[in-house]
């Protein structure tokens, strides 16, 4: 979109419309020049000194590693000379052990981990919102032509038969990121969900109403601005199915004051909140208006 | 990578793998009969050193093989994982509810791209429930040179969210990916009259016409990731044109070219509407 506008304000400049291209790219290159130059002067000297600090702290590690292993060898000599050998072997393969275990466990961190089963192999999607790490689901998969799933703990209303119709024999990985995605956005979704029902129930004035699949909320909510108490009603509509924010957002002032052009401003200003940002952090922001209106009255 | 930088990876690696090996070393060891107290935490373990020995090795391969299967399967390679637990908060506080802060460090690569991650995650267990978050998350992410990559880590790093940073990380690489062999293509196939300034990795390709020279289309690709981590590519034309043609073009065809390009893009796709963008200024005839 931004091309196509320059480019038509170019034509009517002087110079035309490649003269405005290359003055345009001539400054792109001259600012993107220094503020390299500036990047990589600063990272290098930093760099530097952090590299003296690991060196320093590598050495020292060096040598505690030596010592405790030479005390070990010590009191392991004094006990059976001919372990002492396997030991060191074993120790060896311990430690990757560890390793590798580790890694593996670091995987649910990626949001996609498994393990190896007889059949095929049982995947875990992990699931989070902004931080907060939430349910996990697995599907269990039987690695034979076609692929098939064996069992599974996705709740019904996630479409895992379309997208397993789509992806699953031609692309796991595309299936598995698919699936991720529908699974971390209900979780999203619900999550905001239940904040609002337990964290900020004193603003709502009805039962929430939603649905399972956590993309239809509609709910009425009161602020109190001041000496006054504005109510709405509004309903949430996410019709995708992979976002955690809402497409379609209705905020409604019920009751006869709905023509003051007070209430039209909150309206609207509620209506895009609710639109760019989490339900729950709405109502965060509301609340803390609310603290600093009561601070303003003490004061 | 520059040599410094790579001095400095490897010395955090090696640092890492010192301190694994120095807390290693030191928890099993307490006793005289510390050699069989070091297989406790090990499955099948045996105090015959020999026949659990056997028994590590073939379960070392299995644990392997499980992880070089993860790493296909998701696009991402985990080198190295570290976790240390916050002793001191580890405290039962007011009314049942205990605490744990654990310092996690996590390094690999999603295919050309290495990153570094160090998070916090705090578990806090009460009666009714237990919870997991992530209280702290810095990424640092190679190479740098793409600004869209390091404008969402930093989004990532704000939001704290672990999981969308490697789904758009994947997605992202998938585009890259994507974009990459187009260009390579339509080089190979259209060699004189496309140009790759910064070879296959670049965002640009290059129209010139043997033919018209002084006329070039560039178009410009890039892969942009939105504020909920959705990666999408936008694709813009620029056309670079001498004076003379834009005074003949009266029915104002260049300067509308970028608009009926996203147009083209709609009905087409983004290969075939390529294709024939480069068709158009090459193998028409005068």
């Amino acid at each position: 979109m931004e091309s196509a506008n320059t480019l038509r304000q170019g034509g009517e400049c002087k110079g035309g419309v490649l003269a405005y291209l290359e003055r345009l790219e001539a400054q792109m290159n001259r600012s993107s020049r220094k503020s390299e130059e500036l990047t990589v002067h600063t990272k290098e000297s930093s760099q530097r000194t952090k590299i003296h600090e690991l060196r320093r702290q590598r050495d020292k590690l060096r040598a505690e590693v030596k010592r405790r292993q030479a005390r070990i060898k010590a009191s392991l000599d004094n006990e059976d000379p001919n372990r002492t050998v396997e030991l060191s072997e074993q120790e060896d393969l311990a430690r990757q052990w560890g390793n590798v275990k580790d890694i593996l466990q670091a995987y649910r961190f990626t949001g996609l981990s498994g393990k190896l089963t007889s059949r095929g192999v049982c995947v875990c999607i992990s699931t989070a919102f902004e931080g907060n790490l939430l349910d996990s689901y697995f599907v269990d998969l039987v690695m034979e032509k076609p692929l098939r799933i064996h069992h599974h703990s996705i709740p019904v209303f996630i479409p895992l038969e379309r997208i397993a119709t789509e992806y699953l024999q031609t692309d796991i990985q595309r299936f598995l990121f698919s699936l991720c995605e529908y699974l971390n956005a209900y979780s999203g979704r619900k999550y905001q969900t239940d904040q609002l029902e337990t964290d900020f129930s004193a603003f709502l004035t009805g039962p929430l109403q939603r649905n399972a699949l956590c993309n239809l909320l509609s709910f009425t909510y009161k602020v109190d601005q001041g000496h006054q108490t504005f109510s709405f009603s509004a309903t949430l509509l996410y019709e995708d199915l992979t976002a955690a924010l809402p497409t379609g957002v209705t905020v409604m002032c019920p009751g006869a004051e709905t023509s003051s052009a007070r209430w039209e401003e909150h309206r609207a200003s509620h209506e895009m909140l609710f639109r760019t940002k989490p339900l729950h952090q709405v109502f965060a922001s509301f609340s803390k208006q609310v603290e600093i209106l009561d601070l303003s009255l003490v004061s | 990578m520059d040599p410094e930088t790579r001095e400095l990876r490897a010395l955090e690696a090696e640092v890492a793998a010192l301190q694994r090996e120095c807390s290693m070393l030191s928890k099993p060891w307490e006793k005289t009969s510390g050699a069989r107290k070091s297989f406790q935490k090990f499955p099948q373990s045996d105090s015959e050193g020999w026949k659990s020995w056997r028994d590590l090795k073939s379960q070392l391969a299995h644990l392997k093989s499980e992880v070089s299967f993860l790493s296909k399967l998701t696009g991402i390679n985990i080198r190295n994982y570290s976790k240390t637990e916050d002793i001191t908060n580890n405290e039962v506080t007011e009314k049942d509810t205990k605490k744990i802060l654990q310092r996690h460090r996590l390094s690999g690569n999603c295919s050309m791209v290495t990153f570094q991650l160090e998070f916090q995650v705090l578990e806090i267990e009460t009666k009714e429930k237990s919870s997991s978050v992530i209280t702290d998350l810095s990424i640092i992410m190679e190479p740098t040179e793409y600004s869209e990559l390091s404008e969402f880590a930093s989004r990532a790093e704000e939001k704290r969210d672990l999981l969308m940073f490697f789904r758009s990380l994947h997605f992202f690489v998938e585009w890259y990916e994507y974009r990459k062999n187009t260009f390579k293509h339509f080089k190979e196939k259209y060699p004189d009259s496309v140009h790759l300034s910064e070879g296959t990795c670049s965002h640009c390709m290059e129209i010139h016409s043997a033919r018209q020279p002084g006329f070039e289309l560039v178009i410009v690709w890039r892969i942009q990731i939105d504020e909920e981590g959705k990666v999408f590519p936008k694709l813009d034309l620029l056309t670079k044109v001498p004076e003379r043609a834009l005074e003949l073009d009266k029915n104002r065809v260049i300067e509308t070219a970028p608009l009926s390009f996203r147009r083209l893009l709609g009905v087409l796709g983004i290969e075939a509407a390529l294709d024939s963008l480069i068709k158009l200024l090459c193998v028409e005839n005068d």
